[in-house]
């Protein structure tokens, strides 16, 4: 963004000027700097086009493009509250609640079966966390949720996470290749994809870093791509993935990078470790001085219904057992993953909001959707499916 | 054009299960230009006279004088008329019987007035109600005149059956605004005060008639210099909280919660008369749901609208906290502006104690007023309260009635008992 030459930039949602550098616009909260510069700098998002070429497996690729950060025509959005209308000096109407700006309070329904929100908590200024989605409208056929948390300790890591998460979103665009058709080629393709996915996160959160930085931004990452019955997920630092079936058991997919992981891993029980003071201390990390980016990496094939859950320990702070946030979830009591993303968050925000908090949410229903991978003729009925909906 | 601007004043943080919200708005109006000329409509002015047989030569002399010197005062162009008051009311001036009742000022016009005025004479008893009607008729007569606004000389007790003033006030009130004065020591402060403050006026005594033509001057200048008619302070307070009170502290305390008109559901229209280039300070009090630590809302938006149009907001916020620093503070101004309201309430409920003989609770009052006027450095009203009782102790609020006080002194108090003082910067 230092590079920019022109004094001041323009809003693209509202046309106001804000001076070069801004982060968001003084007028209607859309973000800039995270935005517009450094997502279009980002080497991923330029390759994502010949990979689109290549997309033309039995899986067609998603005709939608509804990222996870809000339309820009969409005007001021009503009161969080109480839907009411918000004034320009940026309080409800009706109830006076103060409308957080889009970079503190955003959500993301790209399908009906997927949906997330990424809010600022209670007790941080800002939001260090990034969410971005992308979903087929058939459920289950297809989903990407990537959620990132900045590091509030370095500087700009709110842009940074951002810039990141679209980056990931953008190099997972396209279905995963099928390899040689063999499981264990697939597999490893899948995780190579992944992995590349992770750099370019690490690539856009760099390109958007002060070069003369001394505490520069870094950020957690963890993705989960749904994939008809398959969920394959990775992650750096500490943001978590589960898979919550129906009846149970809840499984906790990914493995921290963090300092409480290594002391469960030496024997010493869940509470006490992530309790302690260092529990928060990652060992890795995207960034400008990240040792090393490359993400642990799984895959599940799952057969029964269930909640994908992918978060930020915002929320896992306060329910950290796989168990004990299904029981959030089931406390929610609903089958509409926004209500019940945004229930999570209240569930965070009411022990005390301390970190930020991001909970994306897939709701995977596979015997419903899962195809016959040896037959194309499931083609006609998916398209059909998109035109319905669009 | 006339410019408004808003600031706040408040301390926004309250603790867990707080939900009063206190906070001073001072609104200030520059460029107001002058009444009548600002395209708002047309002003009018109606100096009324009291021409009772209570008045004795030397203060109906003094008042011919004053009002004289008034008529001076008012721009021309602008539509005036005279009228003089006794048990019933008369136009004096223009000398009409039908048809419009006031008459455009200028040179011709304002010689007239002024020989009209020269012949009153005193005779009769008092009855307010009727002048206050007869300037709402002649007021009425020219529909062209919207900034509307009277000045009233009275010198003795109005002598009605009880509810007629009350009645005609109220038929006055939101029409004309209406600065009271009260000569010499017969008429009744609490009285004329109704008027003044239910038409947006002032009130003020005086005592000797050599001072009326000074009052009346500065009364017609300040009218005059009112470019900006009808303005509306609107408070807005969310869904389910409850407005507690709206008042005017500065520069004098007028309670306004009861004055509310409905704009709409949430918010409530308060009428602030005419506005010269000039500073007013409001102090609102909303009660807001308790919310979350940490949680931030809008607890009242306090405008101010000519019209249908809103030229200036202030923001009262609330922002609870678990920071006992932070939530304990009591703003400033607020704190000022509390202790400026209690000092008039001391006052007049003091002197009202006084003058029906209960000294123990006078003289609690008027040292409780003492212990204020010193606390929110109220110059005036400490020097206005030592004519009325001698002070042992400033900061404990310990003082004695005095034996002997002049009835002039004691009516100085009452009348300037709601004006305050700003804070001390």
């Amino acid at each position: 963004m230092s590079e920019t030459p022109s004094p001041t930039t323009t809003c693209p949602s509202c046309g106001a000027a804000a001076p070069t550098g801004a982060k968001f616009c003084e007028s209607c909260g859309t973000p800039l700097g995270g935005d517009a510069g450094p997502v279009a700098a980002a080497p991923a998002a330029t390759e994502a086009s010949p990979i689109d070429d290549l997309g033309s497996g039995p899986i067609s690729a998603p005709t939608h493009r509804n990222l996870a950060a809000p339309a820009a025509d969409a005007g001021p959005r009503p009161c969080l509250v109480c839907q009411g209308t918000v004034g320009a000096d940026g309080y409800c109407e009706t109830c006076g609640a103060k409308a957080p700006t889009e970079r503190d309070h955003f959500r993301g329904t790209p399908a009906p079966w997927v949906a997330g929100v990424c809010d600022r908590g209670i007790v941080h200024h800002r939001n260090e966390d990034a969410m971005a989605l992308l979903a087929s409208d058939a459920p289950g056929e297809r989903a990407v949720l990537v959620v990132l948390d900045g590091v509030s300790n370095s500087i700009d890591s709110d842009v940074a996470s951002l810039a990141g998460a679209k980056a990931a979103l953008e190099a997972l665009r396209a279905p995963f290749p099928r390899g040689m058709g063999t499981p264990a080629s697939r597999s490893s393709a899948v995780t190579q994809a992944l992995g590349a996915a992770a750099a370019a996160a690490n690539a856009a959160v760099v390109s958007v870093t002060d070069p003369a930085s001394t505490n520069p931004a870094s950020a957690t990452f963890v993705v989960v791509v749904v994939e008809q019955g398959l969920l394959a997920y990775a992650n750096i630092g500490d943001s978590r993935a589960y898979w919550l079936p129906d009846g149970g058991p809840a499984v906790q997919l990914t493995v921290d990078d963090s300092a409480a992981q290594q002391q469960m891993e030496a024997g010493v029980p869940r509470e006490v470790a992530e309790t302690s003071p260092q529990a928060h201390a990652i060992t890795k990390w995207l960034g400008r001085d990240a040792p090393d980016i490359a993400p642990r990496t799984g895959q599940l094939e799952v057969a029964g219904p269930g909640w994908l859950l992918v978060c930020s320990d915002g929320l896992w702070n306060y329910a950290s057992e796989p168990e004990a946030l299904a029981a959030q979830v089931a406390a929610a009591g609903t089958a509409v993953p926004l209500d019940l993303a945004l229930a999570l968050i209240a569930f965070a925000n009411a022990q005390g909001g301390r970190d930020n908090i991001t909970a994306a949410v897939a709701r995977i229903e596979p015997a419903a959707t899962v195809p016959d991978p040896g037959q194309n003729a499931s083609e006609p009925a998916l398209d059909h499916q998109e035109e319905s909906d669009g | 054009m006339a410019e408004f601007t808003a600031s706040v004043y408040q301390n926004e943080f309250l603790p867990d299960g707080g939900t009063d919200v206190n906070a001073i708005i001072t609104v200030t109006c520059s460029g107001a230009g002058t009444a009548g000329q600002t395209g708002g409509g047309a002003a009018g002015e109606i100096i009324i006279v009291d021409t009772s047989g209570s008045m004795g030569p030397e203060t109906m002399q003094a008042a011919r004088s004053a009002a004289q010197a008034a008529l001076a005062e008012i721009v021309d162009g602008t539509w005036f008329a005279v009228i003089s008051g006794s048990d019933h009311a008369e136009l004096a001036y223009p000398p009409v019987a039908s048809g419009p009742g006031l008459a455009r000022m200028d040179a011709t016009s304002r010689a007239q007035a002024s020989e009209a005025i020269g012949r009153f004479t005193g005779a009769g008893g008092t009855a307010i109600s009727t002048w206050l009607d007869l300037a709402g008729t002649v007021f009425a007569s020219v529909p062209e005149v919207t900034q509307r606004h009277a000045i009233l000389l009275t010198d003795g007790e109005n002598r009605e059956r009880p509810g007629a003033l009350d009645a005609a006030i109220a038929r006055a009130t939101g029409y004309f605004q209406c600065d009271c004065r009260g000569a010499g020591t017969d008429w009744v402060v609490e009285e004329v005060r109704r008027i003044s403050q239910a038409l947006l006026g002032t009130v003020d005594i005086i005592p000797e008639p050599a001072q009326m033509q000074a009052q009346f001057q500065e009364m017609m200048r300040a009218s005059m210099a009112r470019g900006v008619s009808d303005v509306q302070l609107r408070v807005w307070a969310p869904q389910g909280a409850q407005i507690l009170f709206v008042r005017q502290v500065a520069p004098s305390v007028e309670d306004l919660t009861d004055r509310r008109v409905e704009v709409n559901p949430l918010t409530g229209g308060y009428p602030t008369g005419a506005w010269a280039d000039e500073s007013r300070d409001y102090h609102v009090g909303v009660r807001v749901a308790a919310k979350a630590i940490g949680q931030e809302q809008l607890a009242a938006r306090v405008q101010l609208a000519i019209g249908a149009d809103v030229v200036a907001q202030g923001l009262v916020k609330a922002t609870w906290s678990g920071n006992s620093e932070l939530t304990a503070r009591i703003d400033q101004q607020v704190a000022h502006y509390t202790g400026q309201t209690e000092l008039a309430a001391m006052i007049q409920e003091g002197l009202a104690a006084k003058a029906s003989g209960d000294t123990a609770t006078a003289t609690t009052k008027l040292g409780r007023a003492v212990q204020l006027a010193a606390e929110t450095g109220n110059d005036e009203a400490t020097s206005k309260l030592r004519k009325v009782v001698d002070i042992d102790d400033e900061k404990e609020g310990t003082v004695r009635l005095k034996a002997a006080v002049a009835k002039a002194d004691e009516m100085a108090l009452d009348t300037a008992s709601t004006k305050t003082t700003r804070i001390k910067k």
